[in-house]
């Protein structure tokens, strides 16, 4: 059993990130991680396990299996760990392939492959099943809000489940979506796809209910949720989901104040705390967001 | 207020360990759109399962669903979509905006909207590969020039005015039950004052033939109704359905309070994941049991306490046999008398909307006094034995019922509904 990742007044809850990766990769890279090899002192994946998976199962299951990698020793077991995937428009090329050999070829030409690998749980699957995590697995938003949803449903997991040791949350997203010709396939250039063209980027974090020491030298993820709805919905955030993962990831390699902070539609605030920052998580948050409105 | 933690279970942590209730219930599915109409369907034993348009499917050998024949409007005031608005909609956000309103009215939380923090969690396993192709199909070409349009749990949120957290998750076919219970979550967090939870789906050309191809669907096209036949030692697939169901969330007494109907508690949750195998259901039911096993600590019920187990069984060859052994070992000797019956046999399969329409055949079985049974079910496979309900209701007291759901990935879930106090 873990301790509650909640305070006492259960509006603010804190967790640790014990370790994390950044992957990225153009369409043209994406086939060679398909079959890469796996980290050094990594479990390897089952044989070509990632033959038929969306470009972003590829890119988070290869930033899962960093984020491993790069685990403080000793590392844990992740057996009974959580997965939470958080991709923004997963499969759309798969789909676009698969509705024009629809129109075409008719319904025999459909990939049975496309319902499994393309949906928006595809992701957190791929994870648990590759990596034998037997926690919840559970696909997440699939749109421009995936880190606010993310964030959020991992942090639920983690105050609901006190018994859940960790939760992997990846999220994931293009840089910017590729164009696709009339058959589905990707239109840009071989020299675009390899170089200036469309990234497809993903974030893994190793969450964990022990936020650790005020002192600690991991840092941690808190969140606010406001007592009172204090806004109503804003509509989408000014920056796309990569480039808030991108922020995020970069946050996450600083130990530099205040270097994150995301506002989600709902008015939580989930704030990065860099590790080695003094006191206690919740209470770096600005004053103003713990106004409560009248009753 | 204070930190407690339940004891057992999954020991979840929050500032209350208040009753979680059902106060309002919105449904589309081939069976019915209230919760009597559905109700009277499941212990009658009618099938939803028919013939459908073939046009629709690109399958000459499949021409077979339980298809939703007309979706019903939501009711006056509850949105801001009127009439004309929903029409417009496509078939998908109908789908889903019919059950949340007819849910939010139901509880009757529309005048209360302004006032209190109602989050909306959203089980869709494929919105966008649904939106895409609607949209495809329509003459769009949405999947080829990508949008930032938000998700369909955010529009949602904005036609019914709702101010919560608003998420959409996905477990496959169990997707709409991880909906309940993330809600369930943030109710005993504190998060959100009630929450509206749920999911649907729509059947579509892709997703037919990619289950067909997949040979997941059963083939008896020469007779639909007796196609879904889960637990049968004849079984072949499952049938396709579409539809779902949401619900009102709340704390007891905030129910009371308001003095709304209760239609039961949502008592336990258990979640696992086989991570065996992507599409293929673990042949070992160790996680499986290890879900229902956590829903009935969560819920602090004993195994011969519960009254009806819910089946996800689809009919699938694998499937069905692999959720018998998870029953068994979940429940040990009380699986010989604990009623089992999966209520796909009459409205087929909804896919993301599956795990929260069996919520409402569990919340039926407690109003009406009675076990839904399983239609078609002529020859028990030995290797599912069980205490089945074949082809008639069966009436009984039902206080305590579990409802369990997979999906691809390897999801488990299992939630315990139970009469309120």
């Amino acid at each position: 059993m873990h301790g509650s990742i909640l305070n006492a007044e259960a509006e603010r809850a804190t967790c640790g990130v014990a370790s994390h990766a950044l992957v990225e990769a153009t369409l043209a890279e994406i086939p060679g991680l398909r079959d890469a090899a796996v980290p050094r002192g990594v479990a390897a994946l089952p044989p070509r396990f990632l033959r038929h998976c969306d470009e972003q199962t590829v890119v988070g299951v290869r930033a899962v299996l960093a984020a491993i990698a790069a685990y403080p020793e000793p590392r844990p077991s992740f057996a009974e760990y959580g997965v939470v995937a958080s991709p923004c428009q997963a499969g759309r090329i798969a789909t676009a392939q698969s509705l024009a050999m629809l129109r075409t070829a008719g319904g025999v030409a459909i990939s049975p492959h496309i319902v499994p690998q393309c949906s928006l749980h595809s992701v957190a699957g791929a994870v648990s099943v590759a990596l034998g995590m037997h926690g919840p697995n559970i696909g997440v938003s699939g749109g421009q809000h995936a880190v606010s949803e993310g964030l959020f449903t991992s942090l639920t997991l983690l105050a609901a489940n006190a018994a859940l040791p960790g939760v992997w949350l990846v999220l994931s997203g293009w840089t910017q979506e590729p164009r696709l010709d009339a058959s589905g396939k990707p239109a840009s250039s071989s020299d675009e796809m390899a170089h200036a063209g469309p990234i497809c980027r993903a974030l893994a974090m190793a969450l964990t209910a022990d936020a650790g020491s005020a002192e600690s030298d991991r840092p941690r993820i808190a969140l606010h949720m406001p007592a009172k709805l204090r806004v109503a919905r804003t509509g989408l955030q000014d920056r796309s989901a990569a480039d808030e993962i991108l922020a995020c990831a970069r946050a996450l390699g600083t130990s530099a104040a205040d270097s994150w902070t995301h506002t989600c539609p709902w008015a939580a605030e989930i704030r990065l705390v860099p590790r080695g920052a003094a006191g206690e998580a919740a209470e770096s948050f600005p004053r103003a967001s713990l106004q409560r409105e009248a009753a | 207020m204070t930190v407690t933690a339940r004891k057992g279970g999954t020991g979840r942590v929050g500032r209350s360990r208040e009753p979680i209730v059902i106060t309002g219930i919105g449904a589309v599915s081939p069976l019915g759109h209230s919760f009597d109409a559905i109700a009277d369907s499941l212990l009658a034993g009618r099938s939803g399962v028919r013939a459908v348009d073939p046009d629709a499917f690109s399958r000459e050998k499949h021409q077979f669903a339980a298809a939703v024949e007309a979706i019903p409007t939501p009711p006056d005031a509850a949105c801001v979509c009127d009439g004309d608005g929903f029409a417009g909609l496509t078939r998908l956000e109908q789908m889903v905006l019919s059950p949340v309103a007819h849910a939010v009215a139901d509880a009757g939380l529309a005048p209360l909207r302004d006032r209190l923090r109602i989050g909306l969690v959203l089980g869709i396993g494929a919105e966008h590969l649904k939106m895409w192709e609607l949209d495809f199909l329509a003459g769009g070409k949405q999947v080829f020039e990508p949008s930032r349009d938000d998700t369909l749990v955010h529009r949602v949120a904005g036609m019914m005015r709702l101010r919560g957290p608003a998420v959409t998750v996905a477990a496959a076919c169990a997707s709409s039950g991880y909906a309940m219970a993330l809600g369930r979550s943030w109710l005993d967090a504190g998060w959100v004052d009630a929450c509206v939870v749920g999911g649907c789906d729509v059947l579509s050309p892709t997703a037919l033939a990619a289950f067909y191809n997949l040979r997941a669907l059963s083939r008896r096209s020469d007779d639909p109704s007796r196609a879904s036949r889960p637990f049968d030692r004849d079984r072949d697939g499952f049938v396709m359905g579409e539809g779902g169901a949401c619900f009102v969330l709340e704390p007891l007494s905030a129910a009371r309070a308001r003095d709304s109907r209760v239609y039961g508690e949502l008592a336990g949750v258990g979640m696992s994941s086989d991570a065996a195998h992507m599409v293929t259901p673990c042949s070992d039911p160790a996680q499986a049991a290890r879900a229902i096993t956590q829903a009935l600590a969560d819920a602090q019920v004993a195994a011969d306490a519960i009254d009806y187990v819910n089946a996800h069984a689809a009919g699938t060859p694998v499937g069905d046999a692999a959720e018998a052994g998870a029953i068994r070992r979940a429940l040990g000797s009380a699986s010989d008398r604990v009623p089992v019956s999966s209520t796909k046999s009459m409205s087929g399969h909804l896919i993301s909307g599956a795990a929260a329409f069996e919520a409402v055949a569990c919340l039926a079985a407690i109003a009406r006094k009675a076990v839904p049974p399983t239609l078609n079910l002529d020859h028990p496979d030995e290797q599912c034995q069980l205490d089945h309900v074949p082809h008639v209701a069966r009436e009984r007291r039902v206080r305590v019922t579990a409802s369990n759901s997979f999906g691809f990935g390897g999801a488990n879930l299992c939630l315990v509904i139970r009469e309120a106090a």
